[in-house]
């Protein structure tokens, strides 16, 4: 499955976005592990049924 | 003379037949800690006073013929993210520093209500995720076998005290394998429980759906003790398990003869592959569950990395929900580990959450499926020995799929069991996993597997500090 990319200065802005300071000499470090992130949730992108549910679906209230 | 060294079952053994006092025992261990904490950190609170008072409140029960347990009188330390009324709970963080909690985790009241003497608060990664980290308020614990070695985490200051005799347990607690780990580097038993057989009300959370409160101590048997005390229903918390807890010390009848074991091979040959002393430890541990009378046959699984994301994603995307406000706008006053990892989850989205969940269902489903015909799988509990500090890299628990995140994906109870030394004398383990609330089918094996050894009678060499 194709992993999609994301370039130094995408994550920065996401970073930016979320309103998280980063200090200066920590981005380009964030931004170097992006690829991790990137990499599990293509792994756990499969193709499911539409129907295939969570886990956690909690029980009807009063049960 | 109180040895520098004992278990809960000898130290509660002997307290019961009044030939060790809870005052001394307390004092003992309160020397110890002054003599060589200094170089371990393990402790970045200790509660002297109070210990020597809880302590003389007990011989006085026991003397008076009200002995409360194998307990009652018994010196431990907690984790700093378990609160404790009146006493600061800081997460080992300059965030919480000056939390002080009005009331006492579930947990650590039952513990107290046993009879265990709280020494002090424990040094822990940052919120149990940032780690090791020399950028906190206090430094990072160190590993009583070699103290240029990392404990393992985030259980950290629990492993590197309960491992140097400083306390006889500890609480830790497990969100992807942070009880497992430093018991695994420091030598000791460490059990993640079944999900939601300890109540987590009152213990600082990083991630709801994976946190498991749970025991640290010398062996399988201390184990049993703590979790007796710790285990139960609590109402304060919604993920508690309403389910009888059996006696899970009376369990340990030393018999395995039967016992059906799934080797969990790939996990540590090939998708995280263990050093060669470790698959060595695991093959021996084999090897001893054979000699006792288990069956042990190979069990294939999805590959690691699976269960791995699943746990790290779900992690992750809780722990920044949790953390969210505050790091927009404290950043900088968390530790560098916590905040650089956990910004990487501003990068997950609520999509990539649910498919994690999603997945975490098959995964669940998977190993109840391939445990039909089994009591217990195991497999390695991490990768080596404990590493050195500076080989340990701010990204790690990214950079290779953990060994023990499985068993937080699946709510299993898992443990860490010390399974030899390498030559250079640092503790090996491997993990054992069981099937949903049958804590005691693991504690049963890791304390046959212990009897059948000699690794339990190797204690560290510690130099005063």
């Amino acid at each position: 499955m194709k992993t999609q990319s994301m370039t130094r200065g995408e994550v920065e802005s996401a970073l930016a976005r979320a309103g998280l300071e980063i200090p200066e000499r920590e981005k380009p470090e964030i931004a170097a592990a992006a690829h991790f992130i990137e990499e599990m949730a293509a792994r756990l992108r499969r193709k499911r049924e539409m129907g295939a549910e969570p886990a956690h679906i909690f029980p009807p209230p009063g049960e | 003379m109180v040895p520098d060294f004992l278990t809960i079952a000898e130290a509660g053994a002997l307290i019961a037949k009044r030939e060790l006092s809870p005052v001394e025992l307390v004092q003992s261990r309160l020397t110890r800690i002054e003599r060589l904490d200094g170089k371990l950190n393990s402790f970045i609170r200790v509660l002297g006073d109070e210990a020597f008072a809880a302590a003389r409140s007990a011989e006085a029960e026991i003397i008076a013929g009200r002995l409360r347990g194998p307990l009652h009188g018994i010196p431990i330390g907690l984790k700093d993210i378990y609160e404790t009324k009146g006493i600061p709970t800081t997460g080992h963080s300059k965030v919480m520093i000056d939390h002080v909690p009005a009331q006492d985790a579930t947990s650590v009241r039952r513990l107290t209500e046993a009879g265990a003497i709280v020494l002090g608060k424990l040094a822990t990664h940052e919120f149990a995720f940032g780690g090791p980290s020399f950028d906190l308020p206090w430094p990072p614990a160190r590993n009583p076998w070699d103290t240029s070695r990392f404990t393992g985490g985030s259980s950290s200051g629990t492993g590197a005290a309960v491992a140097a005799g400083l306390c006889l347990g500890g609480t830790g607690s497990d969100t992807g394998g942070s009880i497992r780990g430093p018991a695994a580097f420091c030598g000791l038993a460490g059990l993640k429980p079944s999900y939601g057989r300890i109540s987590r009300a009152g213990i600082l959370p990083l991630a709801f759906s994976l946190d498991h409160a749970g025991p640290m101590a010398w062996t399988a048997e201390d184990c049993a003790i703590m979790l007796q005390a710790m285990a139960g229903h609590d109402p304060a918390d919604p993920a508690s398990a309403n389910r009888p807890v059996r006696d899970y010390r009376a369990a340990l009848s030393g018999e395995v003869k039967g016992l059906r074991i799934g080797l969990i091979r790939h996990f540590y040959e090939i998708d995280n592959p263990a050093n060669e002393v470790t698959q060595q430890g695991i093959a021996n541990a084999v090897k001893v569950f054979e000699g006792l009378g288990c069956s042990v046959n190979e069990l294939r699984l999805s590959p690691l990395a699976d269960w791995a994301a699943c746990g790290v994603m779900i992690m992750l995307a809780e722990g920044y929900a949790i953390h969210e406000a505050t790091l927009r706008e404290r950043f900088i006053d968390y530790g560098e580990a916590f905040r650089d990892r956990m910004a990487l989850a501003a990068l997950i989205t609520g999509g990539d959450y649910v498919q994690a969940v999603r997945r975490r269902r098959e995964l669940i489903a998977e190993l109840g499926a391939a445990m039909t015909d089994l009591d217990l799988v195991i497999t390695a509990a991490a990768p080596s020995e404990a590493p050195t500090f500076n080989s340990v890299s701010k990204f790690a628990i990214l950079e290779r799929p953990s060994l023990t995140m499985p068993f937080n994906v699946t709510g299993s109870p898992a443990m860490s069991v010390c399974c030899g030394y390498t030559l250079a004398g640092l503790p090996l383990a491997f993990q054992l996993a069981g099937k949903p609330f049958d804590e005691a089918t693991v504690l049963r094996a890791a304390h046959a597997y212990e009897r059948a050894t000699p690794w339990r009678s190797i204690r560290p060499t510690l130099p005063p500090s």
